[in-house]
């Protein structure tokens, strides 16, 4: 049988970076190295030194190695490095504005307003991003020792801020819950979907290749430079988990009934169960049945969020075929979520906040930042609109200061006094280049 | 100038669209689209404007966030006029509304307005956020209700009137 999935479309594996298709191994270990350029000779060395070492995505399904590194870049950055204007004006203005500056578009106000931002932006600081990530501790060293060994010596190039990122020892994200169960299947990336799992052109998600519009994803400049590549939105989010813990206490009597209510906020029991198929009690087996877990829409079954609430976060981040009758294409607002964990666990019962940075890297790689991850954050995170909830929001990830209500229809419930769990501490769209990009890179600029 | 309190009471918070050209009240948007009319464009527009008025109602109701709409030509012809007041944001569901609307778009408007090729181009996408305008002055009833909103409330409405009939 012709194998339509693989065949339709062939992904140039050996010069896409390892980022966009390798799923991080679990338990991962990573670090995100953040750089600022003083000098573009030197930032052109770095790049001359680390190339060799930059991880592909050829075998991502197999890879030789547990580990891989790779190399971002921001606006700021590939202008310091000499980048033509010409070239420059023809990146998507969320990319060349930058996220701090398009703050209060992505709701980033009040409590996550960029001046409280703690990891740099390219307004300030962001220029170069090397991300590793791990099967273990050794090798995530080892990754890092070649990014070491890369910049030493090397005048001109200054880290400003590291973050290591790693699954805590309960294997879920500080809110209690497993994630990354749900992602798109990537036209040509081999294999064959997972039950419920949409398939996307590449398009969406890397350039050079046909995207959902029918038309092939590209970028400024010459091909080279922008071929395989693509945009990682990163955010830096930390939770507030003695918060989330006080609204669930505040809010359910029992604990069963604070497992129900975070479910319902979620759309998952905590072990990532789907309420859609199993809306009354957590099925661990289910949840971690990758056939079923994911295996389930709305519209017809669901329409009005008696099983999963059409406010909890998975309907709105991914609606599935809930919007098919409004104006919305879902087809066009997808991302692909490349997150990880930061900082300590909150320990269990603690209910009053330790100061303790802990949080999420959220990372979502798409090749049209404006139609895709600030699509899905502005409309669907922070707003509560196509859905008929006017300014509700996301009541894990969303912002607070223009509703703090969830509302539940099983049974009938308006929840009030949603925290602000979720804090933006940091943001950037980054362009990941293909390692051609990056050739073209070394060897077309660093000249001024 | 001075207004006076009592009038300045009835004051809607109005801004600009978060993300892109038009004015914003609540969830209330507007839009104006002022595009070139191509030599003989207003003969062929005339000749198709009854079966796109016809259609309106069909494919507005497929996008679905639209009250009102309408597209005129004016200044002897050589320019038209599409304006909308509309729910939420306009730049970030351009694509959504090209994609539901377009067929009924490229319709009408291939030959009558300069540089509109088919709704899927992106040439055309961008032609329309060229040719955006802002409106200096806005004002919306019931800013914060969405069409869906309105239908809802509707169904309820006639539900509370069923109720009420039944109980006389």
């Amino acid at each position: 049988m012709p194998d339509n999935y693989t065949k339709a479309v062939e992904l140039n594996l050996e010069d896409i970076q390892g980022t966009v298709l390798r799923a991080r191994p679990i338990p991962y270990f990573g670090s995100y190295y953040v750089f600022t350029v003083d000098d573009a000779h030197s930032a052109i060395a770095l790049l001359k030194r680390i190339l060799p070492y930059l991880t592909s995505a050829a075998n991502w399904d197999a890879p030789a190695e547990n580990a891989w590194i790779n190399l971002t870049l921001s606006f700021e950055g590939m202008r310091k490095l000499g980048m033509p204007e010409e070239i420059l004006q023809g990146f998507p203005r969320e990319f060349s504005q930058g996220m701090a500056a398009r703050h209060v578009y992505l709701g980033d106000v009040g409590p996550n307003d960029p001046s409280l931002w703690d990891m740099p932006h390219g307004g300030n600081g962001f220029d170069i991003g090397l991300l590793i990530m791990a099967g273990s501790p050794e090798l995530r060293d080892a990754k890092a020792a070649i990014g070491h060994e890369a910049i030493s010596g090397l005048g001109g190039l200054r880290m400003v801020y590291r973050l290591d990122v790693g699954l805590p020892p309960t294997l879920r994200e500080h809110f209690g819950f497993v994630d990354g169960i749900s992602r798109p299947f990537i036209e040509g990336q081999g294999g064959t979907p997972l039950p419920g799992q949409p398939i996307a052109k590449a398009g969406e998600f890397l350039l050079g290749y046909e995207n959902e519009l029918g038309a092939i994803a590209s970028g400024p400049g010459p091909k080279e430079l922008w071929q395989n590549g693509t945009y990682i939105s990163l955010r830096k989010i930390r939770q507030d988990v003695a918060a989330f813990r006080r609204f669930l206490r505040d809010n359910a009597d029992t604990p069963e009934g604070q497992e129900l209510l975070a479910a319902q906020m979620m759309g998952r029991w905590r072990s990532g169960c789907p309420l859609a198929l199993s809306p009354d009690r957590d099925d661990p087996a289910l949840a971690k049945d990758r056939l079923r877990n994911n295996d389930f829409l709305y519209l017809k079954e669901d329409p009005d969020g008696h099983r999963t609430p059409t406010g909890s976060h998975i309907r709105r981040v991914n609606p599935r075929d809930a919007l098919e009758e409004t104006v919305v294409e879902m087809r066009l607002h997808r991302i692909l979520r490349r997150g990880a964990t930061y900082g300590s666990l909150l320990p269990e019962g603690v209910l009053e906040d330790d100061g303790v940075d802990r949080g999420i890297i959220f990372a979502a790689i798409n090749a049209n930042p404006g139609r895709q991850f600030e699509f899905v954050q502005s409309q669907w995170i922070n707003d509560g609109d196509f859905i008929s909830q006017g300014e509700r929001s996301d009541p894990i990830a969303g912002r607070r200061d223009r509703s703090d209500e969830f509302a539940v229809m099983r049974p009938r419930r308006r929840y009030r006094g949603l925290g602000a769990f979720s804090l933006t501490r940091g943001g950037e769209h980054l362009f990941l280049p293909g390692l051609g990009g990056i050739r073209w890179i070394v060897a077309n600029l660093g000249k001024v | 100038m001075e207004i006076s309190p009592d009038k300045a009471s009835f004051t809607q918070p109005c801004t600009n669209q978060p993300d892109g050209p038009g004015k914003r009240i609540g969830k209330r948007g507007e839009i104006h689209v002022i595009g070139n009319v191509l030599q003989g464009g207003a003969e062929i527009f005339r000749g198709r404007i009854e079966r796109f008025q016809a259609e309106a109602g069909y494919w507005e109701t497929r996008v679905g966030t639209v009250h009102d709409f309408r597209v005129l030509l004016f200044d002897n012809d050589t320019r038209l006029l599409v304006s909308a007041v509309y729910d939420g944001d306009f730049i970030p569901y351009l694509e959504d509304v090209l994609e539901q609307a377009g067929p009924w778009f490229d319709f009408l408007m291939p030959g009558v307005w300069e540089g509109y090729t088919k709704a899927t181009d992106l040439a055309t996408r961008e032609l329309i956020a060229r040719q955006a305008y802002t409106a200096e002055a806005f004002y919306a009833a019931n800013p914060d209700l969405s069409i869906k909103d309105i239908a809802k409330m509707r169904r309820i409405t006639n539900a509370v009137n069923e109720i009420l009939d039944a109980a006389n």
